[in-house]
Formats: C-alpha cells, structure tokens, sequence
C-alpha cells in the first residue's frame, strides 16, 4: 500500500466569530498518488476550508493531517512555506500572475524560490510546462496582456514548475466560459494520464466533477459521499 | 537566484508608481540635503571656533585667584555652643595676584613631557587713548617670541611686523576690533594708562586678528617689562602662566594636576569656554530636532508610497505566499523598496547638499558675531556625510520596515479564495 499523499485524521475546523461556526466536521480523507479528486458542495458547505487547511496555508484546525506521511502540526509557518513550494501546486478562480512579469518569469518564480537549479535550467522546465500547455508562443509577453483563458493555462504551468506532489484548485474554472474550462479540464486529465499527478480540485461546476474519477461531497462540514465516477467513455 | 527574484519583484513594485517613488525619493533628497547643508554649517562654525580658540589661546591657563570668600579670623578661634560670631563688613585681603617662585614653576613645566611650551606673562586692565577715543582693554606682558610659538600671533597678523616689539622699546600690538575702535594704524602713537596711574606713551608695531571678536575688540601685547612698569612692580612680577599641550585631551586632568601641586588655579580651555559650549549643545539640540523632524517626514513619504503599494499587490503577495515565499521574503521585498528609495535619495541629498555648501561658502557674507568670517565655513567631512546619509537610511528602513511587516502578515486565504 503506498502512503497517501494527504491523509487526515478527526480533521475538525471551528471559525471562532461572533457565532461559533463548525465548517468542518470530522473529516476523514485519503488521497492517494494518482487520484484525480473533486470535492463538491453548496456554498457554505465547507468545501473550500477543506482545501485551504489542506493546503497548510489555514493552520487553525483541529485533529491531524499528515502530508506524504508526514505530521503537519509540527511544522512551523517556514517549514510549511517550504513544504508548499515544493510539494503543492496551485490553480485558483484567478490566475494571480504578476502582472508586471512576463509569462515565462512568472512559471519560474516557484522554482527559483526553490532554488534546486540553476536559473538557466529553470528557464528550460518553464518553457517546456509552457509547451506542455501550447504556450510556448507567449513565453515573453506580459502576463497581463493574456486572454483570461491564456493567464488560467499560465497559471497551471506555474502549478507544475517544481513537479509537485498534488496539485490543488480552488474554483479553477469558475471564472473561465465553457471552451476554456473544458481546456483546462483537459490539461488535468492530461496530466493526470501522462505523469500520474494527483489532483485536488474544489468546483461547484457538477459537470467538471463528473469528469473526474472521485468526487467527495461535502454538506454543512461533512462528508456526505465520496464515490468513484463512471470511467469516462473516451 | 532567489535574491534576484526579491530584487526584481521589488524593483517593478516601484516602476509600477514611478511618480509617487520619485516624490517618495525627493522627500529624502531634501531631508538629507538639509541636513548636510544646516548641519554642516552648525558644526563647520562650531569646529572653526573651536579650533580658532585652541590656536590663540592657553590650553591652560595658570594663575592666582583672588579668594572672595574669606572666613574671617573668629571663626578660627574657639567656639562655645552657644555663641553668636558677626563680623560686618569684612573687606576682602590684600591679595596680589603675582605667581610666587614664577620661574622655579616655569622651569619644572618647560621639563615636562606633555607641555609644548609656557608663555609666561602679565595681564593688566588698561585704559587706551588716541585723541578723544578712550578704549579700556587687557594689554598682556609677554615675551612674543615664546607667545608667537604657543599663540600663532605671527598667523593672525594683519599688518606690522610682532618682532617689533622687542625691537622697538614701547611697542605694542593690538587686535583689530581694538585698533578700529582707537582709529589708529601701524606706527601710530596711543596712550596707556594703568589702573595703578601709570601712562606710557606707545607705538602700535602690528595689528592682529584672529576672527574672535570678542578676543579682537579687547587684547593687546605689549613687552613684559613695559607691562611692569604700568602696573609699577619689580620683574618678577608674572600673573599668568598659559600653558600649551601637546595633546589637547590631556588639558583637563593636567590642570587638576598643575592645581594641587602648585596650589594655583587652573583653568583648562573646555573650562575657560564652558559657556560657549553650552551653547552649543543647545544649538546642536535645536538643529538636529529639525533635520530629525523633516527626515521623518520625508519616512512618511516613504511609508506613504509603501502603503499604496502593498494595497495594490495584495494580490500578489498573497500568490507569492502560497507558492512558498516566507514571511521574511515578503519583508525583504518591501524593506528592499524602501532601503532603494533611501540609499538612492540619501545620496543625491548628499550630492544637493555638498553643492548648497559649495555655493552658499562661495558668497561673501562678512559675518560679525562670535567670530568674524568673510565666508562661512561648513562642516565638509567625511565622517559628517556618513553620519547623515547613514542617519537617513535609518530612517527610511524604519519607515520601511513597518509597512513591509504588515504586508507579510496579510493572510493569503482571504485574497486567494474563490468568491
């Protein structure tokens, strides 16, 4: 049995407001090497807490998650820090470039702040991502001079740069119109196919979680279900 | 590689408001150029008097003072408890403020190591008369070749020549401020009267100046024997032995020295001057709360811009921080931008004010105050530079540093999560 790349254990969060707030409730989740997973649910339902707190950036929770096996509790915020840039890659609603910095820096900034190589090497990976993606064309413009469909594909070679362990989306084609979100459902699947990367992908878009091969639904903090999908008939 | 990154993000940052970083950059330019400028001209002036003072007069001064508290001779007699002692009106001792065994004490200093040399000499209040202009002043009775070697008369002389004054047998040398005052010019007559009745008819052999006002409006030189004869005492009449270090740092303690060993006063020049430096201290204290006051308003320039940006890139930072960057990176960035907006504003405010000193020390200002000067003189050294640019750049990273803080604790998940 492999470790799974996140595990968590009793994973409780409460927002300690005006009103207590339980927006997750005993959570039990693996995922494992490979897994191509939507986690679903209405608004308010918890589903984006999940993501954050298992992405280390909300440490504010109760219960274990372990990360490749390892406890996260232990960290501190520098470790974490550490721990994302290699081992989590990001695609949110927006793209976040920076907008001063051309397609091709912004891919290398996680790789330089990983600083494994050399800069000239970094600019080789970027712009094989980027032709992964079939951007190899834009590399030097400026990131703010994309189409919202181009910025979300920077912004998933910027995810892939450091060749992380997962790779977690926050809405990622809520802001895209149905051609680009089905491209950047297809660049996952890609992904998931070619290099098995493991996926972690929060939507409220049914149709993209049906695509996926495990979706888990979450409902007032909980898990309601967490089924395997039809294999798609492609 | 990282570091370039940080530098590169933070140089954008800044080309992203290029207006408001130069306003920023300027803020400071000014401050710093002030400080050069009103600070170089405080100390300049405060270093020239200074200097002017150890130049032209004793390092330490040795003489008889004249004792005003006296006890008077009951109470040394035997108290009874319960007794009264009134003496009305007690009038002062005759006290002569002649220096006893003044050669044997002149001799003992000339051996000592740390003593360049003594002028021994003789003070007396005179008054000065040319026709109707009557002035009264200090004529000093010394050998001018000895004073001359501590004083650097020969430097400050205006017109004459000093050595006259052991040539010609009633000369005398005066300040400028003094020969101005009496209209007279070299190889003119004036007569001096003592306060002892005694008038000399003399010749002015040389004017001097050594830009102290009040030193120029009220000395003269006069020959130790002539000064004697004024006072009508015996030649080895000598009231004061000005002495001259080789280290100037030593004055104070050597004066403690002189004092119990010869049980005479003396006076060191921190001590003569001790006024004067007050005043200076005051001066200083006003003059660096202003510099002070405008570099940090020049860092609210700074804090200002930073603001506006860390505003503006929320996004960014918070991208940067879920990819990994750490809090301190995130400082690193925005202190980066203020350190740049310092360093670069320090300098120029360096070059502004060294080029303010430059034209303003060019222009004749013929200034009568404390010390008279056809220019000013400012303050130009290196250490003064380095101290203000170093003093700005503390302020701006301070300035900076504040905003940078609060950038990297923005939490990521309120600007990340998708609405």
């Amino acid at each position: 049995m492999q470790i799974p790349i996140l595990k968590t254990v009793h994973l409780n969060k409460i927002y300690h407001g005006a009103v207590e707030f339980h927006a997750l409730k005993n959570i039990h989740l693996n995922i494992q090497p490979g897994e191509f997973i939507s986690v679903v649910g209405a608004s308010g339902s918890g589903k984006s807490t999940l993501l954050y707190v298992l992405s280390t950036m909300d440490t504010d929770y109760q219960g274990e998650i372990y990360f490749d096996g390892q406890l996260l509790r232990n960290k501190n915020a520098n470790q974490l820090a550490e721990l994302r840039n290699e081992n989590i890659g990001f695609v949110f609603q927006f793209h976040y470039l920076l907008p001063e910095f051309t397609v091709l820096e912004n891919v290398m900034l996680p790789a330089l702040k990983l600083g494994k190589y050399s800069e000239e090497q970094i600019r080789l990976h970027a712009l094989e991502k980027l032709n992964l993606l079939g951007l190899d064309k834009i590399a030097e413009k400026k990131a703010n001079t994309l189409s919202g469909g181009q910025q979300q594909r920077v912004a998933i070679a910027r995810a892939l740069i450091n060749q992380p362990k997962i790779i977690m989306g926050d809405e990622p084609t809520g802001n895209l119109d149905s051609k680009n979100a089905s491209a950047v459902y297809e660049i996952f699947r890609l992904l998931n196919q070619q290099f098995q990367q493991t996926f972690l992908i929060v939507t409220h878009d049914m149709e993209f979680a049906n695509k996926t091969d495990r979706t888990v639904f979450l409902k007032d903090g909980e898990i309601i279900n967490d089924q395997s999908n039809q294999p798609r008939s492609s | 590689m990282k570091k370039n990154t940080i530098i590169k993000i933070a140089w954008k940052h800044l080309l992203s408001r290029k207006r408001q970083t130069i306003v920023a950059l300027l803020g400071v330019t000014f401050g710093n150029a002030i400080f050069i400028f009103q600070g170089g001209l405080m100390t300049g002036f405060q270093q020239l008097f200074i200097e002017q003072t150890i130049n032209t007069s004793a390092h330490i001064r040795l003489y008889n003072e004249a004792k005003t508290q006296r006890q008077s001779i009951l109470s040394k007699t035997e108290r009874y408890s319960n007794s009264w002692l009134v003496v009305h009106n007690q009038k002062p001792k005759e006290e002569s403020p002649k220096i006893k065994n003044a050669r044997g004490i002149v001799k003992w200093l000339e051996n000592q190591p740390e003593i360049e040399g003594v002028s021994p000499s003789l003070a007396a209040q005179v008054i000065f008369k040319n026709g109707i202009s009557q002035v009264s002043a200090r004529v000093v009775g010394t050998d001018i070749v000895k004073e001359n070697l501590l004083f650097n008369v020969e430097k400050y002389n205006l017109q004459g020549s000093i050595t006259k004054l052991q040539t010609i047998p009633n000369g005398i040398i005066l300040g400028e401020g003094l020969a101005n005052l009496l209209n007279v010019q070299v190889n003119d007559n004036i007569l001096v009267t003592s306060a002892a009745n005694v008038a000399l008819e003399m010749k002015v052999v040389a004017i001097n100046k050594t830009g102290i006002t009040e030193l120029d409006k009220s000395r003269a030189y006069i020959n130790t024997r002539n000064a004697q004869k004024l006072l009508m005492v015996d030649n080895d009449y000598i009231t004061d032995i000005p002495i001259r270090l080789k280290n100037i740092d030593d004055a104070e303690n050597f004066a403690r020295l002189l004092e119990k060993k010869f049980e005479l006063r003396a006076l060191d020049w921190k001590e003569a001057n001790a006024n004067i430096f007050s005043v200076f201290r005051i001066q200083n204290m006003v003059t660096y709360l202003i510099i002070t006051t405008i570099l940090i308003v020049s860092g609210f320039g700074i804090f200002n811009i930073l603001m506006m940006i860390i505003y503006e890139k929320l996004p960014d930072i918070a991208i940067l921080k879920a990819i990994g960057y750490k809090n301190q990176d995130i400082v690193r960035i925005f202190l980066l931008e203020s350190v740049f907006i310092g360093v670069t504003g320090g300098i120029l405010g360096l070059v502004v004010g060294f080029l303010m000193q430059k034209i303003v020390g060019s222009i004749k200002m013929n200034v009568k105050g404390f010390v008279t000067l056809e220019y000013l003189q400012f303050n130009s050294s290196v250490s003064f530079y380095l101290f203000a640019f170093f003093f700005a750049l503390l302020v701006t990273a301070i300035a900076g540093y504040i905003p940078a803080r609060k950038a990297s604790k923005t939490d990521p998940i309120e600007i990340l999560r998708a609405k």
